[in-house]
């Protein structure tokens, strides 16, 4: 596969000659009269780390939710490994989020009736494993994110950074290609902001794991490989980190 | 959405407290065209000769008289304002419709009189009652059925339904309206989340935790407040459709639909007082934020303790009735009404803290949607308890009566013992068409269409030789063979036979002559005597087609004099083609060509005492209301609960979580605590049943096939509110819903 978008060479993280993982070419996207995404382009290689940056409805919320095929654009091409997720059943995009992707949310969105040990396990059962498996792999995660101590609390009787590493354990629990993070540490105080960033990118390079990573937070951006700038739905190539 | 939600519980309210008002008003206006029996013999300027002339037609009564004024004088019956002519009516506006719709071919026959005016509201039931009065000018005095009046209006009471029939419409009252009570409470909950981003708001501008309570409190007393106007509107608007709506018969107009001020009142009150509680009710376990409200995920052990004391002070109220409503001849609706709604809610108040011990003990282990559902219930019970628990309380309300149904249903429902496999229908025919005719009348019905056989039998009484005493009368039937074959059990048979069957010592000699009596409508004075064939059989008994045995003197026409026939009363027991649908109102057709005012009785097999039918029904029509407000209230209580998880919803959506697997986990959420309900419902509403049947004297019986019915129907209406529910669940799961983050 081959395009222009790909001529120039990656920053850092993942193999410059390494052909995209997953991109996304002129994707635009309007709800209602506002246009989202105006013409956006993105590719992520494996195992890099790609901050997209902008401005409050900048749109880049929007693109990651394009590329993770959780939207489908109003026009454009989303291809992950060879396959095009805008040409995809709604069924076989929920599978492929299932299965490849990893998902972490700015208030971790873990299941409040869960526990910590649950709501890790919870990506691998989706997956198909049985229950005993899951929470044995999903009790080594916890221990990798430093929060086994919590793994039998609920959400709601743990702290925030507590909370969003829990939410990186599941993320990562399920051994996916790309994590989606989406303003992961935004709703933290920059200490704990930092630990989770340096667990998340740590244990994602550690796996050869690509992150596309919303934030409009520079020190966050300053983890990743590259940045995306998102402006009137455009994207941008930003300067290295 | 608050107020239209309370609006709507409030119009059914007023519904139901207009309910007296509606019956009373009917009551009124069916009493003002009632008329005595018998008030004068002879004809005066001031009267009037009236004459039934009911029919049906596709099971919709016609209540038809005939009016014949014999003086300038001769009163009006209420809602016509002048006599009709010979061969005209006047209609109520039902049958005035019914008449010029394409229904009307098989009815036409019967009325063929022409239309001149409307009867008013004053003289009719309700607004779909089908009516008329036609004129005619050879009316004639027949016993019981033409009579001569001079008013109308009657100050008799109404039939009482006695205590067991009041004890049954308070329970009826009360199991039909606490969901629309709860329906109430849970509206009032309506549009959660966006109070909570006002009372955040508030937070945020200074207001301390009490004073955020107290504008919620406030905020809830408005809405509740608007919801009563919302639903007095809705309340004027029903009312004007209640015209359109007959139930069983049962009819009103809309001025009748007004409701009792005391009622009235007590909703009034009621309703912004209990929305100001169910608000602090639910805000005892909730921070308001100035960043937002949160509410508590720590989980905070149910108590038992104060929860049996609610069914308890039930239990209290009715105890002195256990001694027998009828035995104390009367007793306090509203301490029944009050003891079994304290039952009933003892089911609500004990549920979350049964289900709350039964889903701590359930395992995680099985499905991922089974997993999901018993943590969420494990967490936070309380909100799916709540969408069942109206159902619950409904259930157990719905197997109380029941069982008090079943119970009682002895007295009042009475097995007729009519045969409808050899006779439809029983004519009877009072004057128009007496024994000389009646072979004649018979060949001509059994001929018409939809008609299989007419059998004809001409009775009148005869008194025994030297007889003075009551006793003495018995009675004579005339007819062919195969009429007689029908009653008595009889061998060979010819036309001038004659029988003797039962009577016992009474039973008259052959060759005694006995003397026909004659009332008024064939003279009156004593009738012609007749000599009893020596020839005279005993014959044996059977059961007739009306499920009596008869006994008497039987004779075949040739046996007895003509002038006997001319005194006696015609019947004839019918049989219709079954498989015509029209065949009945064919037979009623060709009836009414030989006389307009014969009697049709259709046969069948079980008969109920007005008051219990009256009830039952109500009960149904309650009973389907009473689903629909709940099917409504757990379908709002769903997708409420649906809207508040909406964002994590999407968030496990777009993990990519199959929608099935929410699916099944919303419905094993609402499944597990009705299944509880259930359990609690049936030994709470068989127990409560039991209690009323004790009140009412009667040995504790419990028809297990209607329960098994009523959980059925419950859970009927779970599915059903389920599938309602899947399509804007499904729109809620979308992950779209994420962007909003």
């Amino acid at each position: 596969m081959s395009h222009a978008l790909f001529s120039e060479a990656p920053m850092t993280g993942g193999r410059p000659d390494a052909p995209p993982l997953l991109y996304g070419v002129d994707l635009h996207k309007a709800f209602g009269p506002s246009r989202a995404l105006d013409g956006a382009s993105l590719h992520i290689r494996a195992g890099e780390v790609v901050a997209l940056m902008g401005p409050s409805g900048s749109g880049k919320s929007t693109l990651m939710h394009c590329m993770a095929g959780i939207v489908r654009p109003d026009s454009g091409r989303i291809v992950y490994r060879n396959d095009d997720l805008t040409t995809m059943s709604d069924a076989d995009r929920s599978a492929l989020r299932r299965t490849e992707f990893g998902f972490i949310f700015q208030f971790g969105q873990l299941v409040p009736e869960l526990s910590c040990l649950e709501n890790v396990a919870l990506a691998l059962r989706l997956g198909g494993a049985r229950q005993r498996a899951a929470e044995a792999k999903a009790a080594e995660w916890l221990e990798t994110l430093e929060v086994a101590d919590v793994a039998a609390k609920r959400p709601g009787e743990i702290s925030g950074g507590q909370g969003q590493r829990v939410a990186v354990a599941r993320a990562l629990a399920a051994d996916p290609s790309v994590i989606f993070a989406d303003e992961p540490t935004g709703a933290l105080d920059s200490l704990n902001g930092e630990k989770v960033m340096d667990l998340l990118t740590a244990s994602a390079r550690r796996m050869g794991t690509a992150v596309l990573l919303v934030t409009h937070d520079a020190r966050v951006a300053a983890y990743s490989d590259r940045e995306v700038v998102v402006r009137d739905g455009r994207t941008r190539e930003g300067e290295p980190s | 959405m608050t107020a239209v939600g309370v609006g709507l519980g409030v119009m059914m309210l007023l519904v139901a407290a207009s309910m007296p008002t509606m019956l009373h008003a009917r009551g009124e206006r069916t009493a003002a065209r009632d008329y005595g029996s018998a008030e004068m013999s002879r004809p005066s300027d001031r009267s009037l000769l009236i004459g039934v002339q009911d029919t049906d037609f596709y099971g919709k009564s016609i209540r038809g008289r005939v009016l014949r004024p014999e003086g300038p004088r001769a009163p009006l019956p209420p809602g016509v304002a002048a006599f009709p002519n010979p061969g005209e009516m006047v209609v109520s506006p039902a049958l005035a419709d019914l008449l010029s719709s394409r229904e009307d071919a098989l009815l036409r026959p019967r009325l063929g009189y022409r239309v001149v005016g409307r009867i008013g509201h004053a003289g009719l039931g309700g607004a779909q009652e089908y009516a008329y009065y036609a004129g005619s000018d050879r009316l004639t005095l027949r016993s019981g059925l033409v009579v001569r009046v001079t008013s109308f209006g009657s100050r008799s009471p109404g039939q009482s339904l006695g205590p067991v029939l009041v004890l049954l419409v308070v329970i009826a009252f009360v199991v039909l309206l606490l969901p629309v009570a709860v329906f109430i409470g849970t509206a009032m909950r309506f549009g959660g989340e966006s109070s909570d981003h006002r009372l955040a708001a508030l937070r945020l501008m200074g207001a301390d935790q009490r004073m955020a309570r107290r504008f919620a409190a406030a905020e809830a007393l408005l809405a509740s407040v608007f919801g009563l106007l919302v639903g007095a509107l809705m309340f004027l608007v029903v009312r004007v459709f209640v015209e359109q709506v007959t139930v069983f018969g049962v009819g009103f107009f809309t001025s009748d639909v007004r409701p009792a001020l005391q009622p009235a009142v007590l909703i009034a009150l009621a309703v912004p007082v209990s929305s100001v509680l169910v608000t602090l009710f639910s805000l005892r376990k909730v921070m308001i934020e100035p960043l937002g409200v949160v509410r508590s995920a720590t989980r905070t052990r149910r108590r038992l303790w104060w929860r049996p004391i609610v069914p308890f002070i039930g239990l209290a109220l009715l105890y002195p009735l256990l001694r027998g409503v009828q035995r104390l001849g009367s007793f306090n609706e509203y301490q029944v009404a009050v003891g079994v709604a304290l039952l009933l809610i003892g089911i609500a108040t004990l549920l979350p803290w049964i289900v709350e011990a039964v889903v701590g003990r359930l395992g995680s282990g099985g499905g991922l949607s089974w997993h999901l559902a018993v943590r969420r219930l494990q967490l936070d019970g309380g909100t799916s308890v709540r969408a069942v628990s109206g159902i619950v309380v409904a259930v157990a309300g719905a197997i109380a009566l029941q069982t008090m149904f079943t119970g009682v249903r002895g007295d009042y429902v009475q097995e007729t013992g009519q045969n409808t496999s050899r006779a439809q229908a029983q004519v009877t025919f009072r004057g128009a068409v007496d024994g000389t005719r009646a072979a004649g009348a018979a060949a001509r019905l059994g001929s018409a269409p939809g008609v299989r056989g007419a059998l004809a039998k001409a009775t009148t009484s005869v008194l025994l030789p030297g007889a003075k005493k009551d006793d003495s009368w018995v009675t004579l039937t005339v007819a062919d063979c195969p009429a007689l074959r029908e009653v008595i059990r009889i061998g060979r048979c010819a036309d001038g036979d004659v029988f003797i069957a039962g009577l016992g010592r009474r039973a008259p000699r052959p060759g005694e002559t006995v003397r026909v009596d004659a009332d008024e409508d064939t003279g009156g004075g004593r009738g012609p005597s007749w000599r009893i064939p020596k020839s005279a059989r005993p014959a044996g008994q059977r059961t007739n087609p009306l499920g009596q045995t008869e006994e008497g003197v039987f004779a075949t026409p040739s046996a007895v004099d003509p002038r006997i026939l001319r005194t006696a009363h015609v019947t004839m027991l019918v049989r219709v083609n079954t498989a015509d649908g029209d065949a009945v109102e064919r037979m009623r057709n060709a009836v009414a060509a030989l006389d307009p005012m014969a009697d049709v009785m259709m046969l069948t097999g079980t008969q109920e005492d007005n008051g219990f039918g009256a009830v039952r029904r109500g009960l149904f029509i309650g009973a389907i209301a009473a689903l629909l407000v709940i099917g409504a209230v757990l379908l709002v209580t769903v997708l409420e609960q649906m809207k508040q998880r909406r964002r994590l919803l999407a968030m496990l959506v777009a993990f990519g979580t199959r929608r099935s697997v929410l699916n099944r986990s919303v419905l094993w959420q609402t499944t597990v605590p009705m299944v509880l309900g259930l359990l609690l419902a049936v030994p709470a509403g068989t127990g409560i049943g039991a209690l009323l049947l004790k009140m009412s004297e009667k040995p504790v019986s419990i028809n297990w096939a209607a329960v098994t019915g009523i959980c059925g129907a419950a859970a009927g209406v779970v599915l059903l509110v389920t599938a309602f529910s899947l399509p804007t669940v499904r729109r809620l799961m979308d992950p779209e819903g994420l962007r909003t983050e």
